[in-house]
């Protein structure tokens, strides 16, 4: 378990981290998402102990990062979001080579064993300088896993990853919280965060902006409904402009004109654009509401907290 | 001391061993010193023949020393610039054993290219100026001490360099930085080891070999700070 409390972090005069609190528990994956230079990157180095914080603690299984940095090593996987790996050396000695600084037990049979979970059995005694980065970011997961902890820390491991590896890869981290281990995923990819992570955690210039399960962030954000009709979609739009209900053109199933309004109350707006359609001559097919991403989630608190910060 | 010593095995079996143009290079700086030896023509030593037969065995130790310096600061400037010096960090190991490791991974291979060196001109200094004279001049405590003081020029020079590769941020700019402080501590050095060499038979060296600990450790306890993985976290 992860339990990352009020930690700041400051670089000279540049504050990176700003009293910053989260928790991760076993078996639960919490995204980590943020701008550049939100303190993503930090955070982690701080919970993996390369990092010491400023201020605050972080425990890992109940440990202090502060006073036993070691004992925290042991438990946690990084996986960076550069391969970052040592190109010279073949993937069996430069994963023995991890398993050796971990003190697993018996390197070469884990060695073969991660090989195999990432489909590189075939590849043991080739150069990392000869594999595509795809291949190189498998190794790097690899590497992070070579001791088996309870928490990983996961900064854009998908990167460079063709869909398919990168869906493979997206199986194999919910495989893990189903081994009850705590996963951290710092990532820009809203898609992978809303498919994978139970919770979500947003920074913004180093403070937490929003923390909360996924689908409460996402219901959070203002309700959204698309009418489709037949017709012309610009004369429409007018209408409900003259009903004083703005709304943007999108594209429908079935070709079937369609636009796309926010309502924040539904039980108000909603007859307003249905009437101000009918009465345009416009035949209304659907009304529906617009299942809501976590991207347009992100985007909404990361508006506010930059209203905020002025 | 275990895992520094992982390290250091990595460093050369892969990072010495592995790379053609370190070996290239190292290899340029092992063959220089017999070019001068060869170069030197016995036969014109004259009165000062036992001085320039202990320089020539000095430029034999040292020579190759050099090239160490360079392996010092690039080992670390790539790691920096890779990023791959943040996976070992995330690793459970001591930041002394990281940077004793590669230091050891450097300085091994390169002393015994030294020593081997000196005993490459030990054997054509006796066919070139004879092997009674080369017995004379060089009795075995001086080559002993010979051997020591490329030791400590290594740790000397490769602690400053090791300083330096941890503020420069790309292997281009460590690599000019040790090139400068190559040529200013060889011409240092050398200035200190001839005239070193001039008092009391050679017995001076000793004290050469006395100010190279003390620089020592100076240098190791900057570069045990400017190296905490704070601090260079922080820089990368």
């Amino acid at each position: 378990m992860i339990d990352v409390r009020d930690v700041s972090r400051s670089f000279g005069r540049t504050v990176a981290l700003d009293h910053v609190s989260f928790r991760v528990e076993p078996g639960e994956i919490v995204a980590l998402l943020g701008p550049n230079g939100a303190g993503k990157t930090t955070a982690s180095r701080i919970i993996a102990a390369i990092l010491a914080p400023s201020e605050g603690d972080v425990l890992v299984d109940g440990i202090s990062v502060r006073a036993e940095p070691d004992k925290i090593r042991v438990r946690c996987g990084m996986v960076t979001d550069q391969p970052s790996l040592y190109e010279r050396m073949t993937l069996r000695a430069y994963l023995a080579f991890f398993c050796h600084l971990y003190d697993v037990a018996s390197a070469g049979r884990r060695t073969e064993e991660l090989a195999a979970l990432l489909g590189l059995s075939d590849r043991l005694d080739v150069r990392l300088g000869a594999f595509s980065r795809g291949m190189k970011q498998k190794v790097a997961i690899a590497r992070g896993l070579v001791h088996d902890p309870p928490v990983l820390l996961l900064d854009e491991p998908a990167t460079a990853l063709d869909p398919e590896t990168a869906r493979s890869l997206r199986s194999f981290i919910v495989s893990l919280r189903a081994r009850h281990r705590a996963i951290l995923l710092c990532t820009h990819d809203l898609d992978e965060a809303q498919r994978i992570a139970d919770r979500v955690v947003v920074l913004y210039r180093g403070r937490v902006a929003r923390e909360g399960l996924t689908g409460d962030l996402r219901a959070d954000a203002h309700p959204r409904f698309v009418v489709s009709f037949t017709g012309d979609a610009a004369a429409a739009r007018d209408a409900l402009a003259r009903a004083g209900v703005k709304a943007e053109p999108t594209s429908a199933e079935n070709g079937y004109a369609a636009l796309r309004f926010d309502a924040d109350e539904p039980g108000t707006t909603n007859p307003v654009v249905l009437r101000a359609l009918l009465d345009d001559g416009v035949r209304v097919i659907t009304l529906a509401r617009e299942e809501r991403s976590l991207e347009d989630a992100y985007f909404a608190i990361v508006a506010a907290a930059g209203e905020q910060n002025g | 001391m275990g895992k520094a010593a992982l390290i250091a095995w990595r460093e050369i079996r892969w990072e010495i061993f592995g790379d053609r143009g370190a070996v290239l290079r190292t290899g340029f700086f092992a063959l220089l010193p017999i070019f001068f030896v060869l170069s030197s023509r016995g036969n014109t030593l004259g009165g000062s023949a036992d001085l320039a037969i202990l320089t020539l065995a000095l430029q034999s130790a040292l020579i190759p020393a050099l090239s160490g310096v360079a392996l010092i600061a690039s080992t670390f400037t790539q790691e920096k610039e890779n990023g791959t010096l943040v996976p070992l960090l995330a690793a459970p190991v001591k930041d002394m054993d990281i940077v004793v490791g590669k230091l050891l991974g450097m300085v091994g291979p390169v002393m015994t290219i030294c020593a081997g060196s000196l005993a490459v001109y030990y054997v054509l200094g006796s066919v070139l100026y004879g092997a009674a004279r080369l017995r004379h001049a060089l009795p075995f405590e001086i080559l002993y001490a010979i051997l020591v003081i490329a030791f400590l020029y290594l740790i000397t020079a490769g602690s400053w360099v090791l300083i330096v590769a941890a503020v420069v941020r790309t292997t281009r700019a460590g690599q000019q930085i040790a090139g400068l402080m190559i040529g200013i501590s060889a011409a240092v050095f050398g200035l200190l080891g001839v005239t070193a060499a001039r008092i009391a038979d050679g017995w001076a060296l000793v004290g050469l070999g006395i100010a190279f600990v003390a620089a020592d450790i100076v240098a190791l306890e900057i570069a045990r700070r400017v190296w905490r993985r704070s601090e260079v976290i922080g820089r990368l």
